[in-house]
């Protein structure tokens, strides 16, 4: 289950940017897993395929209530983010300089729409293959690439207007 | 034929991901490389996903867990007090618990058993090892001797039911050989080799009990006497 969590949780933190609130999906996540457990059925993909269908439906149910009073950038998002603790071997100006990138592109990430941003997340942040997306999308695998491909097109424009330039 | 920056864009994440053919990814680079609007796009794309791919996972907050396994199987009970004490000692009465115990009780009872240790009254003297040598040796012996004498016994049941029975069957083969038969000349010779000493034998028997029963009435008569 803690491996799970961990997956969940980071899928929702990257998709809501927001520590409160990704807890709070995530919760959502297990409850409705738990619940509805009867209803799974192997045919549709793993079981950690479901867990994401899952989390990406209460993800998209959460953006579209709280689309009319969210704030672009709240105060959470400027936060330092508490990464993996292998982040604590690298020399702390290094670090920083990392946190603050992708603090950025955390943000950025916020800023694009779901549908960009949900296959973003799940491809290279999660490392899903083209065919789990589709399954835990329901569309087409060709709608899935040119979601992914329109979403990083995006996010490098969005990062350029922020002022960001990768490294 | 050269490519457009709309088609460059629509291609973009499949050439960073090596998906296009090599006429397709030559004609790409052809267009990217040179192209002032395609070319930073393209930079730019490629070292976002790196980023992208480099960024660690969250920590998860620790009472996430707690808080779902409260929601999903409902919060843990807590004892305090006697009842955690009774909660302890339940936990004797499992099934697993008392064969373990009756297991260990098993074993301690053979291993005194065949140390020699007398129960009823034990001596420090039994611990000492050369003693428990002489017994565990001394009950070896026993037993050994025993299980050699159990067998011995057997083989001389054996020995004495194999003799009756070889002696049951004389019996009946003497009067089929005093019947009168009419065998071959030469299974006539074989019988009178092999059987000679049989043969003999069986006429003393049959010849005893001739005896007997001619005896048998005067006995009878006197015993009414």
């Amino acid at each position: 289950m803690r491996r799970h969590s961990r997956r969940i949780f980071n899928v929702c933190y990257r998709f809501v940017g927001n520590r409160t609130e990704a807890e709070d999906i995530s919760q959502e996540v297990f409850l409705r897993v738990y619940r509805t457990l009867g209803s799974y059925r192997s045919a549709h993909g793993g079981f950690a395929t479901w867990m994401t269908s899952v989390t990406r439906n209460l993800l998209i149910d959460h953006y579209r209530r709280t689309k009319r009073d969210r704030q672009t950038d709240s105060l959470d998002d400027a936060m330092p983010v508490v990464e993996n603790k292998e982040s604590a071997a690298r020399r702390p100006d290094q670090q920083a300089l990392l946190n603050e990138l992708s603090g950025q592109v955390q943000s950025a990430l916020t800023r694009l729409s779901p549908e960009l941003r949900e296959a973003v997340v799940l491809r290279d942040l999660q490392q899903l293959d083209y065919a789990e997306i589709q399954q835990v999308l329901e569309v087409p695998e060709g709608t899935v690439k040119s979601r992914i491909n329109r979403g990083r097109i995006e996010l490098a424009k969005i990062l350029q207007q922020m002022g960001v330039r990768p490294s | 034929m050269t490519w457009t920056c709309d088609q460059i864009e629509a291609q973009l994440s499949d050439y960073l991901e090596g998906l296009l053919q090599a006429p397709e990814r030559a004609a790409f680079e052809a267009h990217a490389n040179t192209c002032s609007e395609c070319a930073p796009l393209l930079a730019e794309v490629r070292s976002l996903m790196t980023e992208l791919h480099s960024m660690e996972q969250v920590e998860v907050p620790p009472q996430l867990v707690y808080s779902i396994l409260n929601k999903t199987l409902g919060p843990r009970e807590t004892v305090s007090g006697w009842q955690a004490f009774r909660k302890f000692l339940a936990g004797f009465a499992t099934p697993k618990f008392t064969y373990g115990v009756a297991s260990v009780m098993a074993t301690l009872i053979i291993v005194l058993s065949a140390s020699g240790i007398s129960l009823r009254k034990p001596k420090v003297a039994d611990l000492h090892p050369v003693n428990v040598y002489r017994n565990i040796d001394r009950r070896f012996h026993l037993a050994k001797a025993g299980t050699v004498k159990y067998f011995s016994d057997l083989r001389v049941v054996y020995e004495i039911q194999s003799r009756l029975r070889q002696d049951q069957n004389e019996l009946q083969v003497a009067p089929e050989e005093n019947a009168p038969k009419t065998p071959p000349e030469k299974q006539n010779d074989d019988h009178t080799r092999v059987q000679p000493k049989q043969q003999n034998r069986a006429n003393e028997l049959a010849h005893q009990v001739e005896m007997l029963a001619a005896e048998g009435p005067m006995v009878f008569e006197r015993s009414f006497r």
